[in-house]
C-alpha cells in the first residue's frame, strides 16, 4: 500500500494525468453533488479542515505529558482515568471519548498500533501520520515490534518488556513517555516542547535536551 | 435529518462520538482470567483480527461496556457487552522463535472470547 | 471479513517510511475527502462501524495499491449509494462533466 507518492509540490492540482488526477475528479464530483443536494454545508467542510489542520495536534498531548511529569497528582489521575484528566486541560471529543494512558517505565515500553485501520487519539495527537495508517507499520508492529522501534532509532535492552496495544475497539491509547534525564530545572512549557508525537505513540522516546 | 453547519462544527467534534454504553451488564471475564479467542470468520465486519483467532491470552483489564461492532455494522442494534484488553505473548501469536515476554494487547469483546 | 485491511502479521510490506515534517494533508483532494466524509457522517444515517465496514469492501488488490483517503472515498461512495443519497450514474455524470471542464481549460492554456 503506497504511503506517499508525491515527493514534490503537494498542493498543485493534479492535471498532469497522474493517478491522483482521477481521484481528485471523483472527490470534487462527490463534494459538488453533496453540496447541490444540500447534504453538506460548505462552511462545515471548511471548519472541519481548519480544525484538524491547524487547531488539533500533538501539542495537546505534549501538554498533557508535561503536566503529568511535573504534577504527581495529575499523573495519578491521568493513569487512572485518562479521558477525564485529559479533559481537565480542555482536550476532548471525536476519536478520544475513551482514552487510556499507558506509562512507559524503565522496565515496560508501550507502543500503539491499529492493525485494522488507523484508530488514533485525535484530541491529543491530531490526525495520524501516513506511516501509522500504512501497511508496513500496521503489519509489523504486532509481529516485530523491536524491529519497528529500531527503524525509529529506538533500541530497547532485553530487560525491557515491550507491550504493543492494538486499538481494535473505541478505546484510544496515549503513551506517557518517560521523562528524560537532565530536565530537572525545566518549566512545564519547556518540557512540553521536548515531547514528540512519536513518543506518545511509543515508537520513540523523548530525547534529553541538547546540551548547548 | 440535520445538516452540519460551520457554526456547529466545534460542538459536534466535542460531543458527538463514543461507543461506551452506560448500562450495568455482567462481565464474562475479569482481570487475570485465561481466555481463548474464538475462531470466527464472519463475512461481515468484525474487529477480531485473524492473527488472534484461536490464540490463548489473559485478561489484562475490563474496559467496561461498549457497542458491539459486528452487530452495529450490520444494522442489528448495539448489542452492548464488555470489552477487555487481552494480553497475548508474541510467542503464543507467532511461534516458538518469538519473544515470550513481549506481548500484544488486543481489545476484544465478550462475544469474541471463551474461557481457556 | 477476512479482508486485506486485516494486516497484523503480514510480511512483505517493507520498512516503515516516516516522512519528516509531514503535513496533515498532502493534497487538496485529501482535505476534501476528509471533510465530506465527516460531514456526511454527521447526517446520522450510518454509524462508524458501518463506515469501517464499507471501506473494508474494497477489493483486496485495490486496497493494498491505494492510499488512505482513497479508501475513505470508496467507503463514502458506497454508503451514500447504499442509503440512496446519490446514484452511481449521478457521480459518473458529474465526473465526466468535471473532466470536460478540465480538458477545456487545458486546451485554452
Amino acid at each position: 500500500m503506497s504511503g506517499h507518492d508525491h515527493p514534490h509540490d503537494h498542493d498543485h492540482d493534479h492535471e498532469d494525468g497522474s493517478r491522483f488526477s482521477e481521484v481528485e475528479l471523483r472527490v470534487r464530483a462527490l463534494e459538488s453533488l453533496l453540496v447541490d443536494k444540500g447534504l453538506v454545508d460548505p462552511t462545515a467542510l471548511d471548519a472541519l479542515i481548519d480544525t484538524y489542520e491547524t487547531k488539533i495536534g500533538p501539542r495537546n498531548g505534549a501538554r498533557v505529558v508535561a503536566r503529568a511529569w511535573v504534577d504527581p497528582g495529575y499523573k495519578r489521575r491521568l493513569l487512572e482515568k485518562g479521558g477525564a484528566a485529559i479533559a481537565e486541560l480542555g482536550y476532548e471529543g471525536r476519536q478520544g471519548e475513551d482514552i487510556v494512558v499507558l506509562e512507559n517505565t524503565p522496565t515496560v515500553h508501550n507502543v500503539v498500533v491499529c492493525t485494522l485501520c488507523s484508530c488514533y487519539p485525535w484530541p491529543v495527537l491530531g490526525l495520524p501520520p501516513v506511516w501509522y495508517k500504512a501497511a508496513p507499520y500496521r503489519s509489523r508492529a504486532v509481529i516485530d515490534p523491536r524491529g519497528v522501534l529500531r527503524e525509529f532509532g529506538t533500541e530497547l535492552p532485553d530487560g525491557v518488556e515491550v507491550r504493543v496495544w492494538d486499538s481494535t475497539a473505541e478505546l484510544r491509547y496515549l503513551v506517557l513517555p518517560e521523562r528524560p534525564a537532565g530536565t530537572e530545572g525545566m518549566s512545564e512549557e519547556e518540557l512540553a516542547g521536548l515531547v514528540t508525537r512519536d513518543s506518545m505513540i511509543g515508537v520513540s522516546r523523548v530525547a534529553a535536551p541538547a546540551v548547548p | 435529518m440535520r445538516v452540519l453547519t460551520g457554526a456547529d462544527v466545534e460542538q459536534a467534534i466535542r460531543t458527538s462520538g463514543g461507543a461506551r454504553v452506560h448500562v450495568e451488564l455482567p462481565a464474562k471475564f475479569k482481570a487475570g482470567d485465561r481466555v481463548v479467542a474464538r475462531n470466527l470468520h464472519p463475512l461481515g465486519h468484525t474487529r477480531l483480527p485473524r492473527y488472534a483467532r484461536g490464540r490463548r491470552g489473559v485478561i489484562d483489564r475490563d474496559h467496561g461496556v461498549f457497542i458491539f461492532p459486528d452487530a452495529h455494522a450490520a444494522g442489528a442494534g448495539q448489542k452492548p457487552q464488555h470489552v477487555y484488553a487481552v494480553r497475548f505473548s508474541l510467542r503464543e501469536l507467532w511461534g516458538p522463535e518469538a519473544s515470550e515476554r513481549d506481548c500484544v494487547l488486543i481489545d476484544l469483546w465478550d462475544d469474541y472470547l471463551d474461557p481457556a | 471479513m477476512n479482508g486485506a485491511h486485516d494486516l497484523g502479521g503480514m510480511h512483505g510490506f517493507g520498512p516503515v517510511e516516516p516522512e519528516r515534517d509531514e503535513p496533515v494533508f498532502h493534497h487538496e483532494w485529501e482535505r476534501r475527502a476528509f471533510a465530506i466524509t465527516l460531514a456526511s457522517g454527521f447526517l446520522g444515517q450510518w454509524n462508524i462501524d458501518m463506515s469501517r465496514s464499507a471501506r473494508e469492501q474494497m477489493p483486496a488488490a485495490e486496497y493494498l495499491a491505494t492510499t488512505y483517503y482513497e479508501h475513505w472515498l470508496f467507503g463514502l461512495e458506497r454508503l451514500l449509494v447504499e442509503k440512496g443519497f446519490v446514484k452511481p450514474e449521478e457521480i459518473e455524470a458529474r465526473v465526466a462533466e468535471l473532466r470536460r471542464q478540465r480538458a477545456g481549460r487545458a486546451a485554452e492554456s
